[in-house]
């Protein structure tokens, strides 16, 4: 369709979040979930009054909750209120997202509350992850989200000393932010120095992917409020704007592991990053943008999705991250929060992508604010058979 | 070389015994070795539900052995490290199978290093170092009182404590005219401090002697919390409470005309994979639309049984198996093999023979990579199984 | 308000007890083929459905993101789709906010739900319950069910005669919906012989297990002529959570639907149901709900269902032709089951069962025990 102004512009209002870590058994699912909400509210001045509806989501496999926010209503707040409930997946927190922008633009709802949690040491995370393949032909061989054909790809194409230096350098520099950000889960300490050990050292999960390279399994819970125009202006001296949001997805199967360069393959990140860019006119996304708030669940797919989100060819990306160009202060800072490898509580996960992005914007990231001004993020979703959510934000309402 | 944490090496292992938890090594029958880096090797060997250790150079027959330097192994143990970040970073490494070497975390209780005993002339400058900052305000509110202290003997001394406008402030010496004096000897008194004795039997036994309001003496024990020893976190954390449960709810999955089909060609030793009739892709297995062109792919068509291995996942890592509960053997191999009759990205996976996992040549592009066959099961069913899995086509 | 979104095609399958011959890929192309065909509509990105909304539970699917496994059969391949995961009349209303934002011109809404497939549905409801109170206690949908069907027949004047005619009604609107559940007709003395689920619910006053798919196509105001002549409009929508411990609730106040009920009026502009609304479909899961979702919508007075009942409350107003959830919907879908009778009256196609003239339209849906969360959509034509 031709691309139709917004009925309504929406702002970021309000984030919170728990401190994610890996076993939160100190509270059950509706405290951890009240946590989030509470600093949300706090963190907009707001109370549960001002709020018209709450968006709630996860991936209740992991927990065998059936319909969790019937339990959470305890803990979110939803009584009384509107609540909706979507669940995709890992990019579930980038979609209730994407809802909350809908509910508020389409004039049905003035306030709404996005609220992604998950509870992963309730259950079993690769299991759970399992349990996504066809019972019938794949779910004996699947390995919930560990796989090694990025990694795979990548050094077939760069070569193996260059690869594995390049994803592990990619690795430090998220514990590097994930030591700035006290809402972390994981906080290594690392070290470039130890680049070269950790290399080797660290024991492999499948093929080349090693532990150190994957994603956590936390614990924790997210909460986003989202207004009106006319809302966020009064109510926030900080908006930040929803510009625009795509989904893309892709069909059932995984099966793009034939490594044959003859036949081309579209990942949906490059779909949904080139029509997103197209129909908000922006041709460089690399100078456009201040800040990526990436989803990456291995450091060897956000090493090789740089290459897609911003349309880069050859090994740009790789220069990209051997120059350093990622860190806070570079050229273009990827997860300034340490990213989903340092902390991944996964129907949060996506939801703090663009959290933690708006946090950006305004200022207020404390210690792992990138220093030059924000005004442009992006924030990505992953989840499914290689799915993409792509999110875009703004601090000021001039497109 | 000493430890960070105050606790020998040695110690972990040489509490081994007492701390051995034997129904939680029922059915294990394994060693497991520890290799402590310039500190020495141990052997771990459980059977029958008993274990014993040893110190010893000769590791082999271990199922797994774990390599850490002393520190990080002192402090996983006793929980001031992270076992996971320890394990993440390579600075604890495990050679050999994870998933057993798993079984003997719940085999043994914590490691908890003795309570170091103080002098009691450590207790009583403790006690009274610590007086302010155990003052609670709230129970002092709207009292004036000063409060003197005649701790006697060598390893005594005396101390007064004032306390008005809800402030306390505590100094050497006895104040000339306290509201309140106690007197008793140091070692009582630290007994008091610590719960060992109760005030009232100090007092009847005349240990223990007071000048002054009885009833503010009473209050005492409120304006002051508890003393906790140095290093022994004040136990005020209610107990957490865990709730472990096993779900398990019966399924029976349709297989529908279009997989269906393809199961029941597994019957017959076929491999069928269905064609779109626009894009003429393949298929495998079979779905009931072509996703790319929305329109249902009707036609099936028999491929392989030989193919070709584009990449193979080399599965380290040991996870349930959401079907049955039951945690995978590893290491295994899952193979994107392109069947005879396939092409581009038409690949379809399956396990590879366990013990030719390291022979598989994978491919690239236009390079083949290592021929496969599938090996099939005597009795087949009609499901994924009736192909036990691929094995190198020689 | 004023601002509206229509539907321009429905399509399902007929409501089954065991769809073991199907996987939930066959029974959802079975519905999305007559879409495409009836209006035309691709899935171009400029001009057609870039966007599905689906609507399935992982817990009865047995498959975490149970949506993954629709993808294709969707149309879903390089487009957008998000899944509802509560019952499907959210997600109609959530096309809606999608439509109305100016994201999406045209949504495509795709639900499938096989109670048949797991062992037990109460099993699997069992597990919407907080692991240490009241799981353990044994609650599942049916029993907070009984619970509230006591305290209602209790404040209400509604007896075991009573649910006994709702389920005889129910049967024979159902045996006049070619897509409804075949059941066989049973006699108030069959019903009221049922043996007791969880007293006061017997077993014939409950949905019995079912399996079903369907779809629809929403459309923006502007280019609904692109696909149909006449499409049938939603003009209001509303939801609404109660608590969640069934000892905060008072289960028999239709607290969270008077919310969910006052939403979708006052964005349609309704002010007297009685009058202004034709027909009206409730997701009866239980039998004692019809008369107090009749309540808790206003078409009956406050604790007057039982007196509603016999003055012939169902029929003057049209209530559940269909045969209602009672007759057999799954759990997720029983809302959308609603929104298709009402769409079918609208356009004039609900064969034997068709209210002459009928305008506008109330379905209604339901999640969780005793109706924790509620869900009201007004359609017209």
């Amino acid at each position: 369709m031709v691309h139709r102004k917004k009925n309504r512009n929406v702002a970021v209002i309000g984030v919170g979040q728990t401190k994610h870590s890996s076993h939160r058994e100190d509270v059950n699912q509706p405290e951890m979930v009240y946590e989030a909400v509470r600093e949300a509210l706090d963190d907009a001045g707001l109370t549960m009054n001002d709020i018209d509806c709450i968006v709630h989501g996860n991936m209740e496999l992991f927990e065998m909750i059936h319909q969790p926010d019937l339990w959470h209503e305890l803990g979110t707040g939803a009584f009384g209120k509107s609540s909706f409930r979507l669940s995709t997946g890992g990019t579930t927190g980038a979609t209730l997202f994407c809802a909350a922008d809908n509910l508020v633009a389409s004039g049905m709802y003035d306030v709404v509350m996005a609220i992604g949690f998950e509870k992963l040491q309730e259950g079993n995370t690769t299991a759970g992850i399992t349990n996504m393949a066809d019972p019938l032909w794949h779910r004996h061989l699947q390995t919930g989200a560990l796989t090694s054909t990025c990694a795979y790809d990548v050094i077939q194409e760069f070569g193996l000393d260059r690869a594995k230096r390049a994803s592990m350098m990619y690795r430090i520099i998220m514990d590097k932010h994930a030591c700035l950000n006290p809402k972390a889960h994981r906080q290594f300490g690392l070290e470039f120095d130890q680049l070269e050990y950790l290399m080797e050292s660290s024991a492999k999960l499948i093929g080349e992917l090693r532990i150190i390279h994957m994603c956590s399994q936390s614990d924790g819970a997210c909460a986003v409020i989202l207004a009106s125009e006319e809302k966020a202006k009064r109510l926030s001296n900080k908006p930040v704007w929803v510009r625009d949001h795509i989904t893309v997805h892709r069909e059932e199967s995984f099966n793009i592991m034939a490594y044959d360069k003859r036949y081309p393959l579209l990942t949906t990140h490059r779909a949904a990053a080139q029509e997103l860019f197209k129909r908000n006119g922006i041709s460089n996304p690399l100078e456009y943008f201040d800040v990526f708030e990436m989803y990456d669940p291995s450091s060897w797919w956000g090493l090789d999705w740089i290459r897609e989100f911003f349309l880069l060819e050859g090994d740009e990306h790789l220069k990209l991250v051997e120059n350093k160009e990622i860190m806070l202060d570079g050229k273009m800072p990827i997860n300034p929060s340490g990213g989903v490898i340092a902390t991944n509580p996964i129907g949060a996960t996506a939801l703090i992508r663009p959290a933690e992005a708006a946090l950006q914007i305004r200022g207020d990231a404390g210690a792992h604010q990138v220093p030059k001004p924000v005004r442009h993020a992006l924030a990505s979703g992953f989840g499914g058979t290689m799915w993409t959510v792509l999110i875009m934000l703004e601090k000021e309402l001039n497109w | 070389m000493s430890e960070q944490f105050g606790v020998k090496v040695e110690e972990i292992f040489n509490t081994m015994p007492e701390r051995f938890r034997p129904e939680a090594a029922q059915g294990v029958d394994a060693c497991f070795g520890y290799d402590i880096t310039g500190r020495g090797k141990w052997k771990l060997t459980v059977r029958d539900g008993a274990m014993k250790i040893e110190r010893t150079d000769d590791l082999s027959g271990c199922v797994a052995v774990t390599k850490a330097d002393p520190d990080t192994f002192v402090g996983v143990n006793i929980g001031k490290v992270d076992g996971m970040q320890a394990f993440t970073t390579g600075k604890l490494s495990v050679d050999g199978d994870l998933s057993a070497l798993g079984k003997t975390t719940k085999m043994f209780k914590r490691y908890v290093p003795p309570k170091k005993e103080l002098s009691i002339r450590e207790y009583v400058l403790d006690m009274f170092g610590t007086l302010e900052k155990r003052f609670q305000p709230k129970e002092a509110q709207g009292l004036d009182l000063v409060v003197a202290y005649d701790i006697g003997g060598p390893e005594g001394g005396q101390w007064t404590a004032t306390i008005r406008n809800g402030a306390c402030k505590v100094t050497e010496g006895l104040a000339a005219q306290p509201t309140l004096k106690l007197s008793l000897k140091a070692k009582d008194w630290v007994e008091l401090m610590l719960g060992k004795v109760d005030a009232l039997t100090l007092l009847s036994t005349g240990r223990a002697k007071f000048e002054g309001d009885l009833q503010v003496a009473m209050k005492l024990g409120q304006i002051f919390a508890k003393y906790t020893p140095p290093g022994e976190e004040a136990k005020e954390e209610q107990e957490l409470l865990v709730l472990k449960k096993v779900i398990s709810v019966d399924h029976r999955f349709a297989t529908g005309p279009v997989m269906g089909r393809f199961l029941n060609g597994l019957k017959e030793k076929k491999i069928l994979a269905n064609r779109c009739p626009k894009c003429q892709r393949l298929q495998i297995p079979p779905r009931e639309v072509c996703a790319e062109c929305r329109v249902r792919a009707t036609e099936f068509v028999e491929v392989g049984p030989k193919g070709n291995v584009r990449m193979l996942e080399y599965v380290y890592y040991a996870s349930p198996d959401p079907l049955t509960g039951k945690t995978r053997e590893t290491p295994y191999g899952v193979a994107y093999i392109l069947l005879d009759g396939c092409k581009g990205h038409e690949v379809f996976s399956h396990y590879i023979r366990p013990d030719q996992l390291d022979r598989i040549e994978l491919g690239w592009n236009e390079k083949k990579g290592s021929i496969v066959r599938p090996v099939w099961a005597e009795e087949r069913t009609g499901s994924v199984h009736d192909i036990l899995y691929f094995e190198l086509d020689e | 308000m004023g601002r509206r979104v229509a539907i321009c095609a429905v399509a399902q399958i007929r409501n089954e007890p065991d769809i073991w011959y199907k996987r939930f890929q066959g029974m959802l192309l079975e519905c999305l083929e007559p879409i495409l065909e009836k209006t035309g509509v691709t899935f171009d990105m400029d001009k057609g459905i870039r966007n599905i909304v689906t609507c399935s539970d992982d817990v009865f699917d047995a498959r975490t993101i149970s949506d993954n496994g629709m993808t294709d059969v969707v149309g879903a391949h390089y487009r957008g789709e998000e899944k509802i995961a509560q019952d499907g009349l959210n997600g109609l209303g959530y096309a809606m906010a999608c439509i109305l934002s100016g994201h999406d011109d045209v949504v495509l809404f795709m639900g499938h739900c096989k109670e048949s497939q797991s062992e037990s549905k109460r099993t699997c409801t069992n597990l919407a319950y907080d692991p240490f109170f009241l799981r353990p206690l044994g609650l599942d949908f049916l029993n907070v069910n009984a619970l509230q069907a006591r305290a209602y027949m209790a404040k209400s004047g509604v007896t075991d005669a009573h649910l006994a005619d709702i389920v005889v009604r129910s049967r024979k609107n159902a045996a006049r919906n070619p897509f409804a559940r075949p059941n066989p007709m049973v006699s108030r003395e069959e019903v009221m012989a049922s043996p007791f689920l969880a007293d006061p619910i017997r077993e014939l006053h409950a949905w019995p297990v079912t399996d079903w798919a369907v779809g629809m196509l929403l459309c923006c105001e502007e280019r609904a002529r692109e696909f149909t002549d006449r499409p049938v409009w939603i003009t209001g929508f509303g939801n609404c959570m109660d608590r969640y411990f069934v000892g905060d609730r008072d289960l028999a106040s239709n607290f969270s639907l008077k919310q969910a009920a006052a939403r979708a009026y006052a964005m349609a502009g309704i002010r007297d149901p009685k009058k202004e609304i034709d027909v009206f479909e409730f997701n009866d899961a239980c039998a004692h709900q019809l008369p107090m979702i009749a309540e808790g919508v206003g078409l009956a007075e406050e604790g007057q269902g039982g007196k509603w009942l016999e003055a012939g409350g169902p029929d003057r107003y049209n209530v559940n032709l269909s045969g209602g959830m009672l007759n057999g919907n799954p759990i997720m879908l029983g809302g959308v089951a609603r929104a298709v009778e009402a769409y079918l009256q609208l356009r004039g196609e609900a064969g034997e069962r068709q209210v002459k003239g009928a305008r506008r339209a109330l379905a209604h849906g339901t999640t969780g025990g005793a109706g924790q969360h509620q869900t009201v959509l007004i359609l017209e034509n």
